[in-house]
């Protein structure tokens, strides 16, 4: 998998479900739900600090709360390339990953500030910061597999021998 | 081999599993409901197969927006009833309650089997000894298809209770606890197994309330166990259920908690009783023994909501309805009702919610600012009487 470089967007500990995508938008079709991203973190407005390609970097538990898809499909939707926490809520991170928005474990939170721009590079599990290298836990080859088919759903349909 | 992991074990056809380990289960069921199915079904045509894994095992609930509050949410049910028609699954979308109820009351998976739901509150199952695991709408489409889930064996923390608990403390209290106890993450990857004589304290559906609220402290698979101590597990700590007390969560976490002496008195302005958290019929006994003969405070909103059309009608069997609408409150529609903002009770600026649902976060009943606290039926109902954050009563001391 290829190295992902972006701006940074920092958030803190617990970022969750309905702040990434509030309760009334989940009825909203897939192409619409860009708009409502991070509609819910308190004084933010997400579209002023996001950008194509952006790189959220937040604290633990990101992604906690319930197990709608649409939080991470409207992250993608927003343009948000990869998100770095300290830690995830394990659906939302599967979730991420099953529609191919690469995530990644790394505590450097403290490290960073919003307008940043890092570089990770997941199947190594190297972070670069201002030229400097940071070591953290590679993706494991099965989520690697997963992001490379471009999600989950090509990867069954692969595996299945659908073309 | 811990419980969780012979199970696992025997769902992956292998004859251990050790912690760390990736496998491929088998599911028992799978099923979604209407926030997740659309998205489930979606995805599941772009896998291109003709045929879900057993048509007897996958179902589809309308539960979250029902009846539909906008013409998207109808749009939703829509698909989910073309799909029920096309490959012959269930379809649940007259009102008939909460995802969670319904799986127990009609497609009970067996002790040790793994259910997918898209919801994230599947760890409910654990209540009745089955593995509930909340996923995604792609990763249940994925299962719909192939019948498997992968996972990967988590580390357990055990709980082993003693004890008998005090009259006006519920399987709630003893979630809310632990939380206070173990903070959002720790057991983020985590199994969570309750063992020890003080299971016997709690009934299924009380079982069931507990196990709803693993995933709001990170819990990947949360189980009530046998009163047997396990021995293979990675952590261990004790509870003597007696020492107890009632607990309610701040704002805006349902892991920042407290007993709820320390809050009482503060003034409330609406109060819901229901969700999969706590909807089931020995919940709604407690509003309406707090209920009889008295009135709701004035400045309280009260909704009750019960999981299930056959809750509500046990409910209307046993004069309770009748007893809540007496009060002033209003008894609602089973289903996700006030639970989580979109639609039934939304709040402004000004509300201070009680709620027995499992998320506090900030926006999760409409305002932004409203805050809404967290606690078993009883704390709640006293609450709505008072107008103020009120510690039930305890009969037993």
């Amino acid at each position: 998998m290829e190295k992902i470089k972006g701006k940074v967007v920092v958030l803190g500990n617990d970022v969750d479900t309905d702040q990434i995508l509030p309760g009334y938008a989940m009825a909203e079709p897939f192409e619409e739900l860009g708009k409502f991203a991070m509609a819910g973190v308190p004084d933010m407005v997400f579209s002023e600090v996001a950008e194509p390609g952006c790189i959220i970097v937040a604290a633990s538990n990101f992604g906690c709360g319930s197990s709608r898809e649409q939080a991470p499909i409207a992250l993608k939707k927003a343009g948000v390339g990869m998100i770095v926490a300290k830690g995830f809520a394990r659906i939302f991170r599967r979730n991420a990953i099953n529609i191919g928005l690469p995530v990644f474990a790394a505590d450097i939170v403290d490290l960073v500030k919003t307008g940043d721009v890092i570089e990770v590079d997941p199947a190594k599990g190297i972070v670069t910061i201002n030229g400097e290298e940071h070591a953290f836990r590679p993706l494991s080859d099965n989520v690697l597999k997963t992001l490379e088919s471009g999600g989950l759903i090509p990867r069954v349909r692969k595996e299945l021998g659908i073309e | 081999m811990n419980l969780i992991e012979k199970y696992l074990a025997k769902a992956a056809g292998l004859s251990s599993v050790a912690p760390g380990q990736d496998i491929s289960c088998q599911v028992s069921y799978c099923a979604a409901h209407d926030v997740t199915a659309p998205i489930a079904i979606k995805m599941f045509r772009e896998i291109g197969v003709d045929k879900v894994f057993d048509p007897e095992r996958v179902v589809l609930i309308v539960d979250h927006i029902y009846p539909a509050a906008s013409e998207k949410a109808r749009d939703g049910v829509w698909t989910m009833s073309d799909f029920s028609k096309e490959f012959g699954v269930k379809l649940y979308d007259r009102g008939q309650g909460v995802i969670h109820q319904i799986m127990y009351q009609n497609h009970r998976a067996n002790p040790g089997e793994i259910v997918a739901i898209a919801d994230s509150h599947t760890c409910t199952c654990g209540g009745y000894g089955a593995i509930g695991i909340g996923v995604g709408s792609t990763e249940l489409a994925a299962a719909m298809a192939t019948g498997k889930l992968d996972l990967e064996v988590p580390e357990v923390v055990q709980v082993h209770l003693t004890g008998k608990l005090p009259s006006n403390v519920f399987g709630k209290d003893l979630i809310l606890y632990l939380g206070s106890k173990f903070g959002t993450d720790y057991l983020v990857d985590r199994g969570l197994i309750f063992t020890g004589e003080g299971i016997n304290e709690f009934d299924i559906p009380e079982r069931m309330t507990v196990c709803n609220m693993g995933t709001e402290i990170g819990s990947m698979i949360t189980l009530f166990g046998t009163t047997e101590r396990e021995n293979d597990v990675w952590e261990n700590y004790e509870i003597d259920l007696s020492t107890l007390e009632p607990q309610i969560a701040k704002p805006f976490s349902p892991a920042n908690v407290v007993p709820v002496k320390e809050v009482a008195g503060t003034k409330i302005t609406q109060v819901v009783v229901g969700s999969c958290t706590n909807g089931r019929l020995n919940d709604m006994e407690q509003v309406a023994k707090a209920f009889k003969g008295k009135k709701v405070h004035r400045d309280v909103n009260t909704f009750v909501v019960p999981a299930s059309k056959e809750i509500l009608d046990a409910m209307e069997e046993k004069g309770w309805c009748k007893i809540i609408r007496d009060a002033g409150a209003t008894v609602l529609n089973p289903g996700c009702g006030s639970c989580f903002g979109a639609h039934e009770g939304l709040t402004s600026t000004r509300d201070v919610v009680v709620s027995t649902t499992n998320r506090n976060f900030p926006g999760r009943m409409g305002s932004m600012k409203a805050n809404i606290y967290l606690a078993s039926p009883a704390t709640a109902a006293q609450s709505a009487l008072t107008g103020e954050i009120t510690v039930p009563a305890r009969e037993d001391a």
